[in-house]
C-alpha cells in the first residue's frame, strides 16, 4: 500500500544503476581527460614554440662583487642549495665565456634597461650583447676612417652598411651556389665519365661487363606470362606471334648490340684528351668565379664595427686569431635594440626572425639559423613515402579483397599484417639499412656480389626455368572463375617470384649503374639515403595502408558490384570503375595515417638516411629534380638531434619547441590536404539519400 | 480439361514437394504455342550442398512479361540470377540442366560469361546507380564494352533514358550526379542502364519492393511499355503487380516449377489448390 501511495498508477522509479547516469559521467570524464591532455600538450608546443623568437629586454645587471654584465633574463628558478638564482643569456662566446649564465638573485644590486645595448646577431659564434662604439671604413690605402663615434650615431649610419653588406652576401651567395655548384656538378661528371672510359679500357672481351642482365630477368618473365595467358586464350596465330618475339627477345640479348663494349687504348687517350681540355676549361671558370667571390670578400672586409661587450671592455672581434681587429659589418645578420624599439618593432623582428627560420639554412651546429633544408627533406621523404605506399598497399589489399578466396590462408595473413603494426620502428629501420642500403642499393651500384654470381650457362638455365614457371602460372591463373587450380597458379607464381629475385642477384651480365663511382670509394644507392628512407618507411606504413584499403573496398556495396556484373563488366572493369572510386576516400583515409606516421617517425631515418647536416639539397631545380641516392634533414631527426646533441643545450631548447610546432604544422598541414581532397571525393560518390 | 486436384492431404502438390516425392508441375496447354527465347529444361542449382532448384522445366515466351512468383525462398531469385549466371560469383555454387538462350547453350563451358550478361539486362531489387552522372551510367554497359565514340553514346543515352521513361525528367541534367535522383528515379535509371545495350532478355529482380505505391505505379506502366520491345522476366512478392504486368505466370515452392500458365489462368483458374491458395493470400 505504502508503495502505490508513493508511486501513484503503479509506477516504479527506474533504479539509478539501470539510468547509467554514472555511466554517462564516467565517458564522459574519460573524453574529457582526452581532450585535456592533447590540449595541453598542444598548447604547450604551441606557447614554446612561438616564444622562441619573441625578443626579450636587454638587461644591464651589477653584482655585489662589481662586476656588470649585459644579459638576456630567461628563467629564474628556486634552488634548495643556492637559493633563488636566475638564467641569464649573455652570449659573447668568443670571449671564451659560456653564453649562459646563473646568477644568485641576492648578489643583484643594480639593474637596468640601457637603451643604447644591442643584440648582435652573427653568422658564426652566436650572439654579442654590447654596446656599439664605433664604425670604422677602410679607405684603398688601408687607412682608418672612423665614420661614426658613439652608440647612437653608429646605430644611425649601421643600417645603410648592413644593407650593402647583405647585398654582396648574396651576390656572392649566388655565385658560389649557382655557379660553382654547376661547375663542380661538371667537374664531377667529367671525372666520373674518365673513370668508366678506364674501366672499360681494362675490359677484356669476357661475358658483358656493364650489361643490363637486370632487365632481361624482367623481360623474360613478362614474356613468358604474356605467353602463357595467348596459349590458354589466343588464336594460333598470335602464339606463333608471341613465340617468335621470346626468340627475337632471346636473340637480341645474347647479342646484346647496346651493352657497353670494350674500348680500346687508342680511344681511351683519345677520350682522355679531350676531357683533359675539358677540366682545364671548367677549372679556369671556376678560378674566375673564385676571384669575383674573393674581391667580394676584400670589400667586405672594408667595413668594420666595433660592438663593446661591458664587463670585459672588449669589442667583438674579427675572429679568434685577431681579437685586437674589429669584426666586419658583413658578419652581422641583424642588429637589435631590444630596449628601445618597442612592441611594433620587436614584432617586425619576430616575423624576420620565422622567416629566417622557414628560410635559411641552419649554422652553429643547428641551434641558431633556419631549416629550410630540413623542411624539404621531410617533404620529400613524406611525398615519396605515399607514393610507393599507397599503390602498393591498395593493389595487396584488393587482391586480398576481391580476388583471394576468404578462407583460413588470407585471414592468417590478414592477422600478420596487423601485427606487422606492431613492430618496433627500429626493426624497420635495421631491416631497410641492410635490405634496402646494403642489398639492393649494393647490386645497383656494383653488381651482384661476386662469390654468389652464376655461371653464364647455369643462369641461362635459371633464367628458362623462371620463364617456364611464368608461363605455367599464367595458364593455371587464367580462366573463370571456376578455376580450381588456384593454389597451384599461385605457388607457380611464387616459384616465379623467388626465381627472378635470385636471378637479379645472381646474374653474371650486370656490373652496376655506379661502378665508378663506386669503385672511387663512394656508394652511390649503397649506402643510406632518402630512396630507402622512404621505402623503410613506406614498408613501415604498408599495414596502416592495407588495412584502411581493405575496409574501404569491403564497405562498398555489393549491390554496386552485382549491377556492374549485371552491365557485363569484368571482374576488373567492375573494380577500376566501381569499386576503387567508392574506396577512394577510405583509402585516402589510410594515406593520410601512413602520411602523419611517417612524416613523425626518426628512430628507422637515423639509421636509413637523415643526417645532422646535410651537404646538398636531396631538391634542385635540374633533372630529375628529387635526387634520391642522397642523405636528407628530417624534422623528426632535428629535434632529436638538437635536444640531445646539441653542445649548446640551453641556446637549442627553444629551437626544440620550435622546431617541434613546425612538424605539428606541417603534418596538420599535409591531413588537412588529404582531408580535404577526400570531402570532395565523398561529395562526388556519396549519396546525399537513404 | 484437368482433373481436379484431391482433397487428399497425401496426394497434394505441396506435400510431394516437402517431402520430395515425385509430382510433375501442371503445365498448361496455352504453353505449347509459345515461341520461347529463353529454354530452361532440367535445370537444378545448388549451393554448396543445399539444393535451391530442382529441375526447372519452363520457356520463356519472346516478346512478353513473365511472372516467377512464391513464397520467399522459392528459389525464384535465384533462378532469375541464373539467367545472365550472376551466381557464378557465388564461390560454391554448382549447376546441372540446361538454359537456352536464342538456342544457345548459357551453361556451355565455352561460353564468355560477360558477353552473356551483355546480352541478359538485369534491374535489382534495391536501385544500385553507380557513382557518376546520369550520362555516365547509361552507357556503362557501352563503355565497359570499349565504346569511344560520343556521337554513339549520346545517341543510346537517349534512346534508353526515353525508352525507361525518365529522358523528360532527366534530360537537362545528364551531368549531375545519379544520387541525387529520387528513389523512383533511380529504379528507372538502371532500368535505362539494362537496356542501353538492347539485351534479349531483361530480368528484374522485386524491382518495385524499394519504392512508394506512385514510383511503383510508374515502374508497373514502364514494365508494360516495354513489354513490346523485350522480353521480361520479373521476380515479385505483390500478386497485384504480378496480374497487372504480366502475361505468363509462373509460381514456384521450394526450389520447384508447381504451376506455370497465361497470368489471366493463374490468377482466375488455376490447375492446383496451392496456386490457387498462394494468389489469394491463404498458403506461403
Amino acid at each position: 500500500m505504502s508503495h502505490s501511495k508513493t508511486h501513484p498508477a503503479g509506477f516504479q522509479p527506474t533504479p539509478l544503476r539501470a539510468r547509467g547516469t554514472a555511466g554517462t559521467w564516467l565517458t564522459g570524464m574519460a573524453l574529457i581527460v582526452c581532450v585535456v591532455m592533447i590540449l595541453s600538450l598542444l598548447g604547450l608546443i604551441v606557447v614554446s614554440g612561438s616564444r622562441t623568437f619573441w625578443q626579450k629586454p636587454l638587461e644591464k645587471v651589477t653584482l655585489e662583487s662589481g662586476e656588470s654584465f649585459l644579459g638576456m633574463r630567461f628563467r629564474t628558478e628556486q634552488n634548495p642549495e643556492m637559493g633563488q638564482r636566475t638564467l641569464y643569456r649573455v652570449g659573447n662566446r668568443d670571449l671564451g665565456q659560456q653564453p649562459f649564465r646563473w646568477v644568485d638573485v641576492n648578489d643583484i644590486t643594480q639593474q637596468s634597461n640601457p637603451d643604447a645595448a644591442v643584440l648582435v646577431e652573427r653568422y658564426e659564434w652566436g650572439i654579442w650583447l654590447g654596446v656599439p662604439s664605433k664604425l670604422i671604413e677602410i679607405d684603398a690605402k688601408g687607412e682608418r676612417v672612423v665614420v661614426a663615434e658613439g652608440a647612437q650615431d653608429v646605430l644611425d649610419q649601421l643600417p645603410a652598411y648592413l644593407e650593402e653588406a647583405r647585398q654582396r652576401h648574396e651576390q656572392a651567395d649566388e655565385i658560389r651556389s649557382e655557379a660553382i655548384a654547376k661547375l663542380n656538378h661538371k667537374l664531377e661528371k667529367l671525372r666520373l665519365a674518365q673513370l668508366n672510359a678506364r674501366l672499360r679500357a681494362d675490359l677484356d672481351e669476357r661475358d658483358g661487363h656493364l650489361g643490363y642482365g637486370l632487365w632481361f630477368v624482367v623481360v623474360i618473365v613478362l614474356l613468358g606470362s604474356a605467353g602463357g595467358a595467348y596459349f590458354v586464350q589466343g588464336t594460333v596465330f598470335k602464339r606463333v606471334l608471341v613465340l617468335v618475339a621470346c626468340l627475337s627477345a632471346v636473340g637480341a640479348f645474347v647479342e646484346r648490340p647496346w651493352a657497353d663494349q670494350p674500348i680500346s687504348q687508342e680511344l681511351l687517350a683519345e677520350i682522355e684528351a679531350e676531357s683533359e681540355e675539358q677540366r682545364l676549361v671548367l677549372t679556369s671558370k671556376f678560378i674566375e668565379l673564385t676571384d669575383r667571390v674573393a674581391e667580394i670578400e676584400a670589400e667586405d672586409a672594408r667595413y668594420r664595427v666595433e660592438i663593446i661587450d661591458p664587463l670585459t671592455g672588449k669589442f667583438a672581434a674579427l675572429s679568434q686569431s685577431q681579437t685586437n681587429e674589429p669584426m666586419k659589418v658583413s658578419q652581422i645578420i641583424r642588429v637589435v635594440q631590444p630596449n628601445e624599439i618597442g612592441f611594433l618593432g620587436k614584432v617586425r623582428i619576430y616575423l624576420s626572425r620565422w622567416w629566417e627560420f622557414l628560410s635559411d639554412d641552419p649554422r652553429e651546429a643547428n641551434t641558431e639559423g633556419g631549416v629550410f633544408p630540413v623542411i624539404i627533406g621531410t617533404l620529400l621523404v613524406t611525398l615519396l613515402l605515399t607514393v610507393a605506399v599507397v599503390p602498393l598497399g591498395v593493389m595487396a589489399a584488393l587482391y586480398m579483397r576481391e580476388y583471394a578466396k576468404q578462407g583460413i590462408m588470407i585471414s592468417i595473413l590478414r592477422v600478420a599484417i596487423n601485427n606487422l603494426a606492431g613492430v618496433p620502428s627500429i626493426v624497420y629501420g635495421v631491416f631497410g639499412l641492410g635490405f634496402f642500403c646494403y642489398g639492393i642499393g649494393g647490386v645497383i651500384d656494383g653488381g651482384p656480389d661476386p662469390s654468389i654470381v652464376l655461371r653464364a650457362g647455369q643462369w641461362w638455365i635459371l633464367l628458362l626455368i623462371a620463364s617456364a614457371m611464368a608461363f605455367v602460372a599464367m595458364s593455371m591463373s587464367s580462366g573463370g572463375p571456376r578455376n580450381k587450380r588456384g593454389l597451384w597458379g599461385g605457388l607457380a607464381w611464387g616459384g616465379v617470384a623467388l626465381l627472378a629475385v635470385i636471378a637479379v642477384f645472381t646474374t653474371p651480365y650486370f656490373d652496376g649503374f655506379f661502378q665508378a663511382k663506386l669503385l672511387d670509394g663512394s656508394p652511390t644507392f649503397g649506402t643510406s639515403g632518402l630512396l630507402w628512407a622512404s621505402l623503410t618507411l613506406a614498408l613501415l606504413t604498408l599495414p596502416v595502408v592495407i588495412v584502411s584499403a581493405e575496409e574501404a573496398i569491403a564497405a562498398v556495396p555489393a549491390s554496386l558490384r552485382e549491377g556492374s556484373y549485371g552491365c557485363g563488366a569484368s571482374k576488373w572493369q567492375t573494380i577500376q570503375r566501381v569499386v576503387l572510386p567508392g574506396a577512394m576516400p577510405g583509402i585516402l583515409t589510410g594515406a593520410i595515417l601512413a602520411m602523419a606516421r611517417g612524416a613523425g617517425e626518426v628512430a628507422p631515418l637515423m639509421i636509413v638516411g637523415a643526417v645532422k647536416l646535410a651537404p646538398q639539397l636531396p631538391f634542385e631545380p635540374r633533372f630529375p629534380f628529387i635526387f634520391a641516392d642522397r642523405s636528407f634533414m628530417h624534422l623528426g631527426f632535428h629535434i632529436y638531434d638538437l635536444g640531445f646533441k646539441s653542445p649548446d643545450s640551453e641556446a637549442a631548447r627553444g629551437y626544440v619547441w620550435t622546431t617541434t610546432l613546425l612538424l605539428v604544422t606541417l603534418v596538420v598541414m599535409m591531413n588537412l590536404t588529404a582531408i580535404r581532397i577526400r570531402t570532395k571525393l565523398k561529395a562526388r560518390f556519396q549519396s546525399g539519400q537513404f | 480439361m484437368t482433373m481436379k486436384p484431391s482433397r487428399n492431404a497425401e496426394q497434394t502438390v505441396a506435400h510431394a514437394v516437402e517431402t520430395g516425392g515425385a509430382f510433375e508441375a501442371a503445365r498448361h496447354d496455352e504453353l505449347t504455342e509459345i515461341e520461347s527465347v529463353l529454354d530452361i529444361s532440367k535445370f537444378s542449382l545448388w549451393y554448396g550442398d543445399n539444393r535451391a532448384l530442382y529441375d526447372i522445366a519452363m520457356g520463356i515466351p519472346r516478346g512478353k512479361v513473365t511472372a516467377l512468383i512464391g513464397p520467399s525462398g522459392c528459389g525464384k531469385s535465384t533462378l532469375l540470377r541464373s539467367v545472365n549466371r550472376l551466381n557464378d560469383l557465388v564461390a560454391s555454387v554448382r549447376t546441372s540442366g540446361e538454359m537456352l538462350l536464342n538456342t544457345r547453350s548459357i551453361y556451355d563451358p565455352g561460353v564468355d560469361v560477360i558477353s552473356l550478361r551483355k546480352r541478359v539486362g538485369m534491374v535489382f531489387q534495391k536501385s544500385n546507380p553507380f557513382p557518376m552522372s546520369i550520362f555516365e551510367n547509361v552507357v556503362y554497359p557501352l563503355r565497359i564494352a570499349g565504346e569511344r565514340k560520343k556521337s554513339v553514346l549520346k545517341e543510346t543515352c537517349e534512346r534508353a533514358l526515353q525508352a525507361a521513361a525518365i529522358w523528360d525528367e532527366v534530360k537537362d541534367r545528364l551531368n549531375d550526379s545519379a544520387l541525387g535522383l529520387s528513389g523512383g528515379q533511380q529504379q528507372r535509371l538502371c532500368i535505362a542502364r539494362a537496356v542501353a545495350v538492347e539485351p534479349e532478355v531483361l530480368l528484374m529482380d522485386e524491382p518495385c519492393s524499394a519504392l512508394d505505391p506512385i514510383a511503383t505505379a510508374r515502374i508497373e506502366e514502364l514494365i508494360h511499355d516495354i513489354s513490346s520491345r523485350y522480353t521480361v522476366l520479373i521476380v515479385t512478392h505483390n500478386m497485384q503487380q504480378a496480374s497487372r504486368v504480366s502475361d505468363y505466370t509462373a509460381f514456384m515452392y521450394l526450389g520447384r516449377l508447381v504451376e506455370y500458365g497465361t497470368t489471366k489462368q493463374i490468377f482466375q483458374n488455376p490447375h492446383l489448390t496451392e496456386t490457387e491458395q498462394y494468389v489469394t493470400g491463404r498458403f506461403g
